[in-house]
């Protein structure tokens, strides 16, 4: 739903070129399991090697053994001692990811603070610090002596909130939820954002936080055949007008052409609603299916095959597999492989004019997708 | 590339469906507004010992399954009950099949401050009874936020959808609003179910508590003895269309949504900032093609605490030489977080369509360093035409919406849109 087309008028706050002219990604960065920046993501991918590794039993009391861990990551480490305090850990990863990203963007990014948007993703927030803070209440000496300096980080705005106080972003601020499609649909709200003229460009991305309360609610929640081990990090991108990247000196890895959403109702209609959403994604950009080169799905069931049921016959994409590498990252999953995506594009892949997908099937009967061309 | 030229749809609201402690179904809630009810009583929710006073806007009165048809409620969180009831509401209110429904693009957006917080205690509370491995998996799986949008697509069985949920805090509603007209607007859905919804918790009250921020009776915003917030819980979902479409099926217009705007303070975690809010303020007028002279009268976010009315009112004053009558429907409903700045839009919709300014009640005196008219205690017969609705949240997250009255092809903004995009109807 968010193919290149442009309103005629110039859009509410008209003041910048912004709110014209096809979307590019032309910076991006994450902080994963592989490591923190562009560079250990990429070199973790081009590995192939993962990064689910085993968990310490004595730190992470829980159900799972494994898990992909942002190793050594910590708020003080990453950001220093001063303001980290009481800074929980799915914030610290969303600040961390985006001064990464700031670092790529170069300096002169934010000279207009209030025209620049960060749209962040981030699942239900930290379900740690609401059930702690919950816990605090259930069991303290009276219900209400509980530490007032972390209430913040239990409304789920904290980490894109603190990430624009931390970094001076002053245009709209705005956390999105939508299980694994949560990336994705960062992704569509930005780029409806930057059309309706309400910034000129905008930063976007998705985090997630591994906690001993997280992986309880996920075993619980996830069907017994279904849990594989659980990841952390965050990954982020610019999204700006062709000409504006190439004016500040930031080659456009990708265009976006259109991302897309389709629901289900029963469960064998989820790989049918993909292959219909992808079809509708290809369609509405005016693009052939033969020309998808690269696919980053989520790795849920038939999802592949949905894939390659609206793709011409004998197709034979690339695909980048994340979650075996990265476990499953929850709300940073699509963010992760928007991330690949754009690695495999910092690497020359597919060639010039074809085209990727980065695509995903929730199991709320909800499937999405995004579409980019080099 | 596909980057045709679209003409800007103009963007209407024909449905609203509202679950609130002072009445739910619009045509309660616009009695509960006219005649300034209040939805205050003790909160049962959870257990309130040891607090020195919890008071509180809950809905006593809610039954899931006299509204929602096709999830069995227990599959549902509370604020994911109240959105799915309150979107069949808006779209049963709205006059739209649901076969005709299912056939067009949609966008569902539900805005939150908590998600399913309540369950999240809930989980809590088990845990430290049995050991974590006892937690309900059922409430476990139905304790995510996205669930609050996504629910509302399984329930009305829609397939051409983008279902999103909007954690901005006690913004979210106007950012949900916002989103939903920007999409129809540029022609990516041919409808939108916007709003927001919250359930009470221990979580969220308990926070407010400690931060001094709880009135221990009522809501008084903008008085000169408001004590705080009292924490609240509903869902406000509009349904939105296209003005062709609205009128294309005769449907009934409540107003029309001229424009918002958004900014962020990006200065601290929980202290509203004067200017940024009066910047906001300023871009949302300029989005909407109006000027301060233009707004009869604005819903202020107006919490009743003391830090929140004194900046809101002085940014206001920053922005219009002479303020309009400045109401909070707070003062009735609660703080119903993610769903405040929704209900406010439903009831300045009702507001437009019916000829009123809502009042702000508890009122007593108002307070100098404020300085404004809170419409106190008794809805005013008013001619509505233009009227701004602010939201504000933790993280300096604000969000401005303005709406309409429809009176025909021509929008009513003395200082018009741009030149091109009019000519819809």
């Amino acid at each position: 739903m968010t193919s290149a087309a442009t309103l005629d008028a110039a859009g509410p706050a008209g003041s910048g070129p912004g709110s014209t002219g096809e979307l590019v990604f032309s910076a991006w960065s994450a902080v994963s399991p592989f490591g923190t920046g562009a560079e250990a993501y990429s070199a973790g991918l081009r590995s192939a090697t993962s990064a689910v590794g085993a968990l310490d039993p004595e730190a992470y009391p829980g159900p799972y053994e494994r898990a992909g861990l942002v190793d050594g990551f910590s708020a003080a480490a990453a950001l220093g001692k001063k303001g980290t305090r009481t800074m929980d850990r799915v914030t610290a990863l969303a600040v961390s990811t985006v001064g990464e990203l700031l670092e790529r963007c170069g300096s002169s990014l934010l000279e207009r603070p209030e025209r620049v948007g960060l749209v962040l993703g981030t699942g239900s927030g930290s379900v740690q610090s609401i059930m702690d803070f919950t816990r605090d209440s259930l069991t303290g000496d009276r219900p209400y002596l509980v530490d007032p300096a972390r209430f913040p980080n239990t409304v789920m705005n904290r980490a894109a909130g603190q990430s624009a106080i931390w970094h001076g972003i002053k245009g709209p601020n705005t956390t999105i939820a939508g299980g694994w499609l949560t990336g994705l649909l960062a992704l569509g709200y930005a780029a409806r954002l930057h059309r309706g003229g309400h910034c000129d460009r905008v930063l976007c991305g998705a985090a997630e936080e591994f906690s001993v309360q997280r992986a309880w609610l996920e075993w619980h929640a996830a069907e017994e055949a279904a849990r594989p081990p659980l990841g952390e990090g965050g990954a982020a991108w610019l999204l700006e007008p062709g000409d504006e990247a190439r004016a500040a000196g930031r080659e456009p890895l990708a265009r976006l052409l259109t991302t897309r959403f389709r629901a289900y109702h029963r469960p064998q209609d989820a790989g049918p609603a993909l292959t219909e959403c992808v079809r509708g994604a290809l369609a509405e950009a005016g693009v052939s299916g033969g020309a998808v080169r690269l696919v980053a799905p989520l790795g849920a069931p038939g999802e592949e095959y949905a894939v390659l049921r609206a793709l011409p016959a004998g197709s034979d994409p690339e695909w980048i597999r994340c979650r075996p590498l990265l476990g499953d990252a929850s709300a940073a999953a699509t963010g992760f492989q928007l991330a690949a995506v754009l690695a495999a594009a910092g690497d020359g892949r597919p060639a010039a004019g074809e085209l990727s997908l980065v695509t995903g099937i929730d199991r709320d009967g909800t499937v999405g997708c995004a579409v980019l061309a080099r | 590339m596909n980057s045709e030229h679209r003409t800007p749809r103009r963007v209407v609201i024909t449905g609203l469906g509202v679950v609130t402690s002072i009445g739910t179904g619009a045509a309660e809630f616009l009695s509960g507004l006219r005649t300034g009810r209040s939805g205050v009583k003790p909160i049962t929710s959870f257990d309130t010992a040891g607090y020195a006073h919890a008071n509180g806007c809950e809905i006593d009165d809610f039954d899931p399954a006299e509204w929602i048809e096709n999830i069995d409620p227990d599959e549902l969180g509370r604020a994911s009950q109240f959105s799915v009831a309150a979107a069949r509401m808006a779209v049963t209110d709205a006059g739209m099949e649901h076969e005709e429904l299912r056939r067009r693009r949609v966008l569902v957006s539900v805005g939150t401050t908590d998600g399913e917080s309540h369950d999240l205690d809930t989980l809590m509370g088990r845990q430290l009874e049995a050991g974590p491995e006892s937690l309900d998996p059922g409430v476990a799986r139905r304790s995510a936020a996205g669930l609050l949008s996504s629910s509302v697509v399984r329930e009305l069985e829609l397939t051409d959808v983008e279902a999103v949920t909007i954690p901005t805090a006690c913004a979210a509603g106007n950012y949900a609003i916002g989103s939903g007209y920007d999409a129809i607007r540029a022609g990516e859905v041919e409808a939108a179910l916007s709003g927001g919804a919250d359930a009470v918790c221990r979580k969220t009250f308990t926070g407010f508590y400690r931060l001094g921020t709880i009135a221990p009776e009522v809501s008084q915003p903008f008085d000169t003895d408001r004590k705080g917030i009292l924490t609240g819980e509903g869902a406000g979902i509009l349904f939105m269309e296209s003005l062709d479409s609205a009128l294309a099926r005769g449907a009934r217009i409540y107003a029309e949504v001229l424009g918002y705007g958004l900014n962020c303070d990006a200065h601290h975690a929980v202290a509203p900032d004067r200017d940024s809010l009066a910047a906001c303020i300023e871009v949302a007028h300029r989005n909407a093609g109006v000027k301060p002279g233009d707004i009869d009268f604005i819903s202020a976010h107006g919490t009743g605490t003391k830090a929140n009315d004194v900046t809101e009112a002085g940014a206001i004053r920053q922005v219009f030489p002479d303020p309009p009558p400045t109401v909070s429907v707070k003062s009735m409903l609660g703080h119903t977080m993610g769903a405040a700045s929704a209900l406010a839009s439903a009831a300045c919709a009702l507001s437009i369509t019916e000829g009123f300014i809502p009042p702000t009640i508890n009122h007593r005196q108002t307070d100098p360093e404020c300085g404004l008219d809170p419409v106190p205690n008794e809805a005013r017969t008013a001619d509505v035409r233009i009227v701004q609705n602010n939201a504000l949240a933790f993280a300096g997250n604000n969000a401005v919406l303005i709406l309409g009255r429809y009176e025909g092809p021509e929008p009513v903004g003395s200082a018009g849109r741009p030149a091109a995009g009019q000519g819809a109807a």
